[in-house]
């Protein structure tokens, strides 16, 4: 029968092409349903293209963005070369209440945000996985370490990740590749912290998901520095540069681009779905497509909002909502914390190559020791640079002198230390369907409904006091620290809203990330999220998507699916 | 020092650009090459405002032995700006930081600051680069001026090809580069 397949991959971003990727190497006939176009990197890759090619010099088409992407523009990745990246927002809308903001930032093509993803990649320790129960916050994480360290294993050998082993206890070393060296001025910072710290608060590399050496087809990064907006040589891990290839050369993919996936169908009688209806791009038709098993990998609030969409008789606050937890427990994480300040040292050095991220601090905080102020812990994203020509912007001075130290100098090492904390799982954050507002094909909207806790703000408050504690340290001048005032969202680091756990009546996924309610259903991407420790997440969903494929799989061999 | 080694110096030295002069040069230079590409019209800033705003842009970078910011078409691109980029409020803003600068050139002795004689001119803005933080008037022009020159210099084919040589991928990535300032 047309239309009908083994396995549904709704996305096909991080997640989706992890799926489709681990589905068609176990056999199973998989089509990906993606909403938006197709990517073609011979021309959609703008990696190289200069400055003076774009018409306002990378400054972005602003007139362009504050119409058509006012939210996504806040995303500084959605810039003159890569906006084509990222959703229209007028075609895709959704509420907020009154004085709550939160920055949806979304892409809708094939690969996703994969394309312009941060590509920092860290695995978790039971430091994150107990937490929950530890401090009786929502609920119990139904995996723990020894659960998820083959499966970290299992991606990162395929996905090729830099990292330095450093044999922290709360920062697990992965399948790392050699990382780039530090540069000078780096160096330098994590021998004098490992000095003044005791070695607790530390610079190490970037656990970063671009190769440094060729891997699996893929060339080595060629240091452009323009990771976000694609890239030539597939250097960098995304769903077109490895995972959908992998899938297609099994032979058992169908791709359909243009294909948005309104709801699932669900039969009472066999308590199975069966399928999705799909509202097509460009004709705006609905049609459905059948399957035994659907993974639904279109970001935490696409996955749940299908499912919200989804209602039934049965399940009239939406499918596989009998726990009450289809939509609460939306996260983020937190940012816009910390310092940069000028170094004393490494005048006589520079760098040769544009590397895409440089260094990170690990969590310290609620490792060893209880902070008076906060639950949970933050870690550092980091560089040190010097700033070359662009400090004539805000230098003093002009004329020929002026201009001769801005070719020939390039301006003292700066360092810059960015938190990224976690955010406490809360039942009142949350998304329902707008029954007032459809997106441009006819699907119900969101209503999102989120915010960040005092134990969030206290912690980004402390972000700014040790990242300039650690200049301080360094002998660093002209600490400037910083503290932003962003809306939720805005790190694109959404998870939650169905969440896994022990127990069906708090919880929407079991620990393989299958619906409690409707077994041949499972949700592998930020959906499921239980809690979202500090650590950038795309590598644990990766991880959970390969278990989960592993699972489903054996359960339709012995005829449990 | 024997003589051959002095006459170069100081061929050297007078090869340095006397900035004053050396923005009328480019105003002129400037206007050639504008002459020719007709096809790029100022659309905000009008031939007074242009040459104002050309004349200060070279006083902060100007032709030495690379190119000015008139060359590489800095006001082209500080009208473009103004044009299709900026806010009505912000350039309006600018225009009217504009007027402050020629109203502040007239206490100096000449109603245009593009008549103003170099001293005067290197005087005056010097004291604008100390007004960078201003929220109106003279400061605020000057300082998005001075940031638009920067930037739109600096950002141009020929300074990214021929003067920065920018690089656009490398073989691999070396933080420890022994680097000797050439000031």
């Amino acid at each position: 029968m047309a239309n009908t397949y083994d396995a549904i991959v709704v996305g096909s971003g991080i997640s989706g092409g992890w799926a489709a990727k681990e589905l068609t190497e176990h056999g199973l006939k998989t089509i990906v349903l993606e909403a938006g176009r197709p990517i073609d990197p011979a021309t959609d890759y703008v990696d190289h293209v200069m400055t003076f090619e774009k018409r306002y010099r990378g400054m972005g088409n602003r007139n362009q963005l504050e119409r058509y992407q006012p939210i996504q523009s806040q995303c500084g990745a959605c810039d003159e070369y890569a906006s084509k990246f990222f959703v229209n927002d007028l075609d895709n809308p959704y509420s907020t209440p009154e004085g709550k903001p939160f920055s949806w930032i979304r892409g809708r093509q094939v690969g996703g945000k994969s394309i312009m993803w941060g590509r920092c990649v860290f695995r978790w320790s039971d430091l994150d996985y107990e937490a929950n129960a530890k401090e009786g916050i929502a609920v119990d994480w139904p995996l723990r370490y020894a659960d998820m360290a083959p499966w970290w294993s299992h991606v990162e050998k395929f996905v090729g990740v830099q990292g330095r082993h450093e044999g922290l206890a709360h920062l697990p070393d992965g399948e790392f590749l050699k990382p780039w060296p530090m540069n000078a001025a780096e160096q330098k910072g994590r021998e004098v912290l490992q000095t003044k710290f005791n070695g607790e608060r530390l610079i190490t590399n970037m656990r970063l998901a671009v190769i440094t050496e060729d891997h699996l087809g893929r060339q080595k990064c060629h240091l452009c520095g323009n990771c976000h907006r694609g890239c030539i040589t597939l250097s960098y891990f995304s769903s077109i540069n490895s995972t959908l290839p992998a899938a297609k050369k099994t032979g058992n993919l169908t791709l359909r681009p243009f294909s948005v996936v309104h709801s699932v169908i669900y039969d009472p009688a066999t308590k199975r779905a069966t399928g999705v209806r799909v509202v097509d791009g460009n004709t705006r038709e609905m049609f459905e497509v059948k399957a035994r098993l659907i993974f639904l990998c279109a970001s935490a609030l696409e996955s749940t909002r299908i499912m919200l969409n989804s209602a039934t008789a049965e399940f009239p606050d939406g499918l596989g909502n009998t726990s009450g937890e289809l939509g609460h427990n939306l996260m983020d994480h937190i940012m816009g914390g910390g310092a940069t300040g000028t170094l004393p040292w490494a005048k006589d050095r520079r760098e040769v190559g544009r590397r895409p991220d440089a260094i990170y601090v690990p969590r310290f905080r609620n490792v060893k020791t209880k902070h008076p102020d906060f639950q949970r812990g933050y870690g550092f994203e980091g560089r040190a640079s010097r700033p070359g020509w662009d400090r004539g912007a805000y230098a003093n001075g002009f004329g020929a002198g002026f201009k001769k130290s801005l070719i020939g100098d390039l301006g003292p090492w700066e360092m810059s230390f960015d938190g990224f904390g976690e955010m406490l799982p809360r039942h009142e954050n949350y998304i329902s369907i707008d029954k007032h507002l459809v997106d441009a094909w006819g699907i119900p909207a969101l209503h999102v409904n989120c915010s960040y806790s005092e134990n969030e703000l206290k912690m980004q408050n402390d972000m700014v006091v040790t990242a300039s504690e650690m200049l301080e340290a360094m002998g660093a001048t002209d600490i400037r620290t910083f503290k932003e005032n962003n809306a939720p969202g805005l790190v694109i680091h959404e998870t939650g809203t169905a969440r896994m756990g022990r127990d069906p009546k708090t919880s929407v996924l079991n620990s393989h990330n299958q619906v409690w309610d409707v077994p041949n259903v499972f949700m592998t991407d930020g959906a499921c999220m239980t809690s979202t420790a500090n650590q950038n997440p795309s590598i644990t969903y990766m991880a959970l998507t390969a278990r989960a494929v592993a699972y489903a799989v054996g359960q339709m061999k012995r005829r449990e699916l | 020092m024997r003589r051959r080694e002095v006459v170069q110096f100081l061929g050297a030295a007078l090869a340095l650009p006397f900035i004053p002069r050396n923005a009328e040069t480019a105003i002129q230079l400037g206007e050639r090459v504008h002459r020719r590409l007709a096809d790029v019209p100022f659309r905000t800033l009008g031939p007074a405002q242009r040459q104002l705003v050309t004349t200060i842009a070279e006083m902060i970078i100007p032709e030495t032995d690379t190119p000015g910011a008139t060359t590489v078409k800095v006001p082209e691109f500080i009208d473009l700006i103004l044009t299709e980029w900026a806010s009505d409020e912000e350039r309006t803003a600018f225009l009217a930081g504009l007027a402050d600068i020629d109203a502040r050139a007239a206490t100096l002795g000449s109603a245009r600051f593009v008549e103003l004689a170099p001293a005067k001119k290197t005087e005056l803005l010097t004291d604008l680069d100390t007004r960078r933080e201003d929220k109106a008037g003279a400061g605020l022009a000057f300082s998005r001026l001075k940031a638009l020159t920067v930037y739109g210099y600096f950002t141009s084919k020929p300074v990214q090809q021929d003067v920065l040589h920018t690089l656009m991928y490398f073989n691999g990535y070396d933080g420890n580069v022994p680097f000797t300032p050439q000031v």
